[in-house]
């Protein structure tokens, strides 16, 4: 019965998805850029900029037959924790579609706003210290390190290279407080000097 | 005989900006002194754009053993330094920040030097050659931005370089394709390819850096003749002696500012102000994606080209350039005061262009 | 055995002796703890002798001694590479330059008359296992290299169960000989202490170093005005004392920062074999895109007539993008006609590329600088940044045999016609011929 069911949804969600050609899942991306101001786009989740539909690298249209069959079993995985590799989508996609299962993705599109909180704070997919969730809602790149909301990275940086910067700060400092030594010994030596 | 004449002016004029008797170490550095008054931190301006230049040309030297200039492998090999070199994204941030942070001293320096009449004679070859050391650096900044070969980079290079297109149409008859044809050989085909980016790289680390050397060296050669100007109308009271009071109140701003640049470049990526999609591979076969704009130091030409007609800039902009060569002579007579007047209103005009530049846009022309 | 005295006996004895030999000595004989001056007997052998072997001592001693008193913050840093490095290398130089003052001084003391007569057989015998222990010092630096770190798990321990009473040499008992001499050599010079000119140690004037310059007030002029220059002299010379400690030790720090950023930037990334992999396989998908342009190219030169695509593919609302002869973007529509509509994309403003999707008034926009353009017409809108309309490109429509069904010319000559049964399996075509007409 329940096999069933997964079948006939699965495939609603091809028809679905075959419906909608041009995005396969809009609202997130919409939402993504009216929450943040900055425009994005597919490759947030996707592996082609224009989405998976066309021909092109990681869309559907070219895709190789090993790859099809990969993407059929990536769209069957309604429930979480199945261990996804849709060639069509990236990084960050795959792990939403592990982490929440392709119905409950169904089920957010409709309220793209409560994608964070299903996703939760623990995954950070490139370790630049914002985790996913919030780089969704900030609308900048979750799978590179040099991308995110510049405010949050100096801090995150900050403290991250806590060292580094500290001993350049003392470095920096030795070194004016030598200068300014030398500066105010010349002074004097001039003045001495100076009489002669 | 008229010959003559001509040929001794021309000597006496440059007898006059090149004191032969004055090359010397004495003459140029123990003996030079700088002036202390309310406009001092002018003089300090220079400096701090040769820092930046020096940083420009370390870590893009650093940047040089991994980056590749071909079409199918540049944007690879920058990425290549920034996620897999040890230190690689913080050389290249480094790099970012420091050629805004260049570009930003050199106009203020440019300004501030205007406003302290540092162009009088004997200093107009001082002048001219910052004139052009800046627009060096503006083409520095415009060359290196097609480098990483990303959607911003190309499609940004493409617009600023179609834009000088548009001045064929003033032209008469068979001059309308001049531009184009300028364009066209700048570039080294019919848009923005391999060509280009053969050519912008080979600017961008030979030839420019050679053009900046040569007028940097006339341009401080010059500076340390003729010693700092003096800045304000009344003469100051209070001089100090710029080696080596001068010249290490310059290393330890040097250091801090070194300093400072260290905590951004090691902490906010340069490229995080832009949305992501434009920092993607430049794909030749999709559409431009939405949101394609020069860097911030070219707003102050971008935003009036984008409200105003072209006629209006092309004007403007000759005028400009004519204006700022032609400065040590229009504005000979000026008085500081005066001067101090014109350049307030030239940097309120830079400010409020760069910062809310997309606002009055916004504001003119509804939907932008 | 011979370890247990040593190793156990040894250093209880010298600690004892050290500590109340020199309380006996300095409360005895007050006037003898200090190294007996001979400065003004000979002046610059102990310049170039003194001055190198006390500044090397003193900072390898603090070595040993933050290494003893701060076992675990000392082996976090020494854990790092550069800071070994550093350290490793810093007490080898200090090493060679107390080896070069201990030597000059040792001449000096055997060769000039004058400080023959004022030296005792101690004063030789320190001389000599300090000569000694600096040497094995040495020896072991160069032969057991990382004793910063190896330090932390033997001769720390040993040196702590010294101190605490409990007393355990299994922590040296293994180690080779000439650790252990350096080790005993170190007993012997503290169970020397209280006998030898080393008890100086004990009399360091450090408050000389942060008094106030003494002011002399003369009460004749001139010898007033000496004075003053001599004070000034002395402060300018503190001044740059203080000047040369701060630039030195700022630009080495700055140094060793920007070195080790350096030469990891150099030594560049060893990536493991799935990143190498990733990175491959981009790199050749980048490749593959210029091929393929190129390919565009190539087939743009020598045949007489490019695929667009399927008629059927075609739609009225989403432009389908291709490239045409001249290699610049174009996309093709379906008109309202049931027959291709081909527009150029490059905006004729500023050259970007078209957008490809309708709007419900058959607009079509580009994103640089919103002009928007009929696609029918390809007129822009009259407020637009784009004057110019983006220009029509003829087309030719074939069966799947290849047979010419309909063609129309840029400027909108159609020539053939064909049925709706005819259209369903078409193909649209660019053509050379008519690309070249335009031109």
């Amino acid at each position: 019965m329940r096999a069933g069911a997964a079948i006939v949804f699965a495939s609603l969600v091809v028809a679905w998805s075959q419906a909608a050609p041009a995005f396969s899942f809009p609202p997130f991306q919409q939402f993504s850029e009216k929450h943040s101001g900055r425009t994005t786009n597919c490759s947030m989740c996707h592996m082609n900029d224009d989405g998976p539909t066309g021909n092109g690298h990681g869309q559907i249209g070219g895709l190789t037959k090993d790859q099809l069959e990969q993407l059929n079993k990536a769209r069957a995985a309604l429930q979480p924790g199945s261990e996804v590799d849709n060639p069509i989508l990236n990084k960050f996609g795959n792990e939403i579609v592990r982490k929440l299962g392709m119905q409950k993705v169904l089920e957010l599109s409709a309220d793209p706003a409560k994608l964070p909180e299903a996703l939760g704070n623990t995954t950070d997919l490139d370790d630049d210290g914002i985790p996913d969730a919030q780089e969704y809602l900030d609308g900048t790149d979750p799978l590179n390190k040099s991308h995110g909301d510049p405010a949050k990275l100096f801090f995150i940086n900050l403290s991250r290279c806590k060292l580094q910067i500290a001993l350049a700060v003392v470095a920096v400092f030795l070194l004016d407080y030598g200068l300014a030594h030398l500066l105010k010994g010349l002074s004097i030596a001039a003045k001495t000097a100076e009489p002669k | 005989m008229k010959n003559g004449t001509a040929f001794g002016a021309l000597a006496h004029f440059l007898q006059e900006r090149f004191p032969v008797d004055k090359m010397n170490f004495h003459s140029m550095v123990e003996k030079k002194e700088v002036p202390v008054h309310s406009m001092s931190w002018g003089y300090y301006t220079g400096g701090l754009t040769l820092f930046f230049f020096i940083i420009q040309v370390v870590t893009g030297l650093l940047l040089l053993f991994y980056y590749q200039p071909t079409v199918s492998d540049a944007y690879a090999s920058v990425e290549y330094i920034t996620k897999y070199v040890t230190g690689g994204a913080l050389i290249r941030n480094i790099h970012s920040w420091s050629s805004s942070c260049m570009i930003l001293f050199a106009m203020i320096h440019m300004i501030t030097a205007f406003a302290m009449k540092a162009f009088e004679k004997p200093r107009e070859i001082t002048w001219i050659a910052g004139v052009l050391l800046l627009f060096i650096t503006f083409t520095f900044g415009f060359t290196g931005y097609l480098l990483p070969w990303n959607q911003i980079a190309v499609n940004a290079s493409k617009v600023g370089l179609q834009s000088v297109e548009a001045a064929g149409q003033y032209l008469p008859g068979q001059l309308s394709q001049l531009p184009r044809m300028a364009i066209e050989t700048f570039q080294g085909e019919a848009s923005v390819g391999q060509s280009t980016l053969g050519r912008f790289y080979a600017m961008h680390v030979v030839l420019l850096p050679m053009a900046i050397a040569a007028l940097l060296g006339l341009h401080l050669l010059s500076v340390q003749l003729h010693g700092m100007s003096q800045g304000v109308d009344e003469p100051p009271r209070k001089v100090e002696k710029f080696f080596p009071v001068f010249f290490f109140k310059d290393v330890s701003l040097w250091s801090a500012v070194f300093l400072i640049l260290f905590v951004i470049a090691s902490t906010v990526p340069f490229d995080s102000f832009l949305p992501f999609p434009l920092l993607e591979p430049y794909n030749a076969m999709g559409s431009t994606p939405p949101g394609i704009k020069p860097e911030w130091y070219f707003y102050f030409v971008y935003y009036p080209l984008e409200m105003l007609p072209f006629w209006v800039i092309l004007l403007a902009s000759n005028i400009a350039v004519v204006v700022l060569l032609l400065t040590p002579w229009i504005f000979r007579g000026t008085s500081r005061r005066t001067l101090r007047y014109i350049s307030l209103a030239a940097s309120a005009y830079l400010v409020v262009i760069t910062l809310f530049g997309q606002d009055i846009l916004h504001m003119v022309k509804p939907g932008f | 055995m011979i370890d247990s005295v040593l190793f156990i006996a040894l250093p209880y004895l010298a600690i004892f002796v050290c500590v109340f030999g020199s309380i006996y000595r300095i409360r005895r004989q007050p006037i003898t703890y200090s190294s007996l001056s001979s400065q003004f007997l000979e002046n610059q052998g102990l310049l170039w002798g003194s001055v190198p072997w006390h500044i090397g001592i003193l900072l390898i001693l603090l070595g040993h001694f933050i290494a003893f008193l701060m076992p675990s913050l000392w082996q976090g840093a020494m854990s790092h590479a550069v800071v070994l490095a550093g350290v490793e290398s810093l007490g080898l130089g200090l090493a060679i330059v107390c080896t070069v003052g201990l030597v000059v001084l040792g001449v000096r003391r055997i060769t000039s008359a004058r400080i023959q007569a004022v030296t005792s057989g101690m004063d030789l015998i320190v001389l000599l296992l300090l000569l000694a222990q600096v040497g094995l010092g040495l020896a072991t630096a160069v032969m057991y290299r990382s004793g910063a770190l190896w330090c932390s798990a033997t001769t720390t321990p040993y040196v702590w169960s010294i101190v605490s009473f409990h007393p355990d040499m299994s922590f040296v008992q293994d180690m080779p000989v000439i650790i252990k001499g350096h080790i005993v050599g170190a007993w012997l010079l503290i169970l020397l202490t209280p006998f030898s000119r080393l008890i100086h140690m004990f009399a360091v004037p450090f408050q000389y170093l942060f008094r106030p310059p003494q002011q002399v007030v003369w009460t004749d002029p001139r010898r007033q005005e000496a004075a003053v220059e001599t004070l000034s002299e002395e402060e300018s010379r503190r001044h740059f004392l203080k000047a040369s400690v701060g630039i030195s030790s700022g630009l080495l720090l700055l140094g060793i920062g920007v070195t080790d950023k350096l030469a990891r930037f150099f030594f560049g990334p060893r990536l493991s074999q799935k990143e190498e992999a990733e990175l491959m396989q981009f790199r050749l998908d980048r490749l593959k895109l210029t091929a393929e342009q190129k390919q565009l190219e190539l087939e743009r030169q020598e045949s007489p007539y490019i695929l667009v695509g399927e008629l059927a593919d075609l739609s009225p609302d989403e432009g389908k993008y291709f490239i045409d002869y001249a290699m610049l973007p174009a996309m093709a529509f379906k008109g309202e006609d049931g027959l291709p509509l081909l527009l150029s994309a490059k905006c004729t403003h500023l050259g970007c590329t078209v957008g490809n999707k309708v709007d419900d008034k058959g607009k079509i926009l580009c994103p640089c600088h919103l002009s928007y353009f009929d696609i029918k017409s390809g007129e822009p809108n009259p407020n637009s940044p784009a004057k110019l309309p983006l220009p029509h490109i003829g087309w030719v429509l074939m069966d799947t045999r290849g047979n010419v069904l309909v063609s129309r010319t840029a400027s909108g000559q159609t020539k053939g016609s064909a049925d709706q049964a005819a259209l369903a399996g078409a193909r649209v075509y660019i053509a050379k011929s008519l690309a070249e007409e335009t031109t």
